[in-house]
């Protein structure tokens, strides 16, 4: 019995979260094709339901972890500041150009899954997807979305892009490296920011830089749509 | 000894930013205090050689933040079940959206004549990782 109030004490959810992360890591620098988030989950659910311990029991120890997500946030403005000043010149473009992708974004995301039937929670969730997923999560609660729903679809919209952006950029004839870059961190944030750092310098800088500005104009956009929805 | 001055000035500057948003500010507290960092670096008041190596290790290790809460998916299986179509259409519909648009938009505006930037940047950053 003493195993299972082990088991419940928040720090053994920390470093249960902690140690399947570091596994998934290594998971992933062996098969690169294993999204880290995913194989650190998996054990983690498994492991939940093995044992019936219900995901609230667990969460409030994750709860500790899910907080630094706020500083994460706040440390997003250091790809902003360094990009952007190697940017300068393209800067009011580039920054044109996010806006324009965070305007299609949301609403391309949210009309599609409205058109489809989803409840408005749900399409709450869906319309801040394009965004990292700190941001993504904040938009998603004041929208009054569930926030589950908007990690699986930034998770996923990260890994669509990290696989398939570079290919369809292609196919449409866009080669300049800013393009690409600016393109894929809209798209697809820190994940597929991530993909483009093997591919070229240029383009992870525009990228990281696009991932950090997107999530703020997002965020911006979405603070005026609840102020209108209220 | 940075890395923790790092951490202390970015929880306390999502601290401040959570506090105006309760104060009645619409935007989120992260997004408030991603702001003011902006801000506080522009303006020459954080150096980003006291913040950077905080900085990267946050979001380096992002993804440990986020495994809690997509733990619980484990208990969304009925929503996701019911809404898998429209999830589906909605996701990859608007990521197509998102990447032409920004694509096409970039390849139109940035043109080639700029790209000269990109050298002496890249050699700058050599330098700062050899540091």
């Amino acid at each position: 019995m003493s195993l299972i109030v082990w088991l419940r004490s928040p720090v053994f959810s920390v470093c249960l979260t902690v140690a399947a992360y570091a596994v998934a890591l290594g998971l992933h620098r062996r098969w690169r094709w294993i999204p880290p988030i995913v194989a650190a989950c998996l054990p983690i659910i498994a492991l939940l339901l093995l044992v019936r311990e219900p995901y609230a029991e667990y969460n409030r120890g994750g709860d500790l972890l899910t907080w630094w997500l706020g500083p994460a946030t706040v440390a997003l403005a250091v790809p902003i500041y360094r990009n952007g000043q190697r940017l300068r010149r393209s800067l009011p473009r580039l920054l044109g150009i996010v806006f324009a992708g965070a305007v299609v974004g949301m609403t391309t995301a949210g009309l599609t899954a409205w058109l489809l039937g989803a409840p408005t929670s749900v399409v709450m969730s869906v319309v801040p997807k394009s965004v990292t997923t700190p941001i993504a999560i904040e938009v998603c609660r004041e929208l009054g979305g569930i926030p589950q729903i908007t990690i699986a679809m930034v998770i996923l919209a990260g890994v669509l892009g990290a696989t398939f952006g570079p290919m369809v950029l292609r196919l449409a004839g866009v080669r300049d490296d800013r393009a690409i870059g600016v393109a894929v961190g809209s798209s697809s944030h820190g994940i597929g920011t991530a993909s483009l750092v093997r591919r070229s310098e240029m383009q992870a800088a525009v990228s990281s830089w696009a991932m950090a500005t997107s999530g703020v104009v997002t965020s911006l956009l979405a603070a005026l749509l609840a102020l209108f929805l209220r | 000894m940075n890395t923790v001055r790092g951490i202390a000035i970015v929880a306390g500057l999502f601290l401040l930013g959570t506090l105006l948003h309760r104060a009645g500010v619409p935007i989120p507290g992260g997004v408030l205090g991603l702001l003011l960092f902006y801000g506080a670096l522009t303006a020459g008041l954080v150096k980003l050689q006291w913040v950077e190596s905080a900085a990267n290790l946050l979001l380096r290790h992002m993804v440990l933040l986020f495994v809690p809460l997509t733990v619980g998916l484990m208990e969304m299986g009925h929503v996701l079940s019911r809404q898998a179509f429209a999830l589906t259409a909605s996701l990859v519909v608007s990521f197509l959206a998102v990447l032409l648009t920004t694509g096409l938009l970039g390849r139109w505006l940035l043109p080639f004549a700029e790209e000269a930037e990109a050298e002496p940047c890249a050699e700058h950053d050599r330098a700062e990782a050899g540091r």
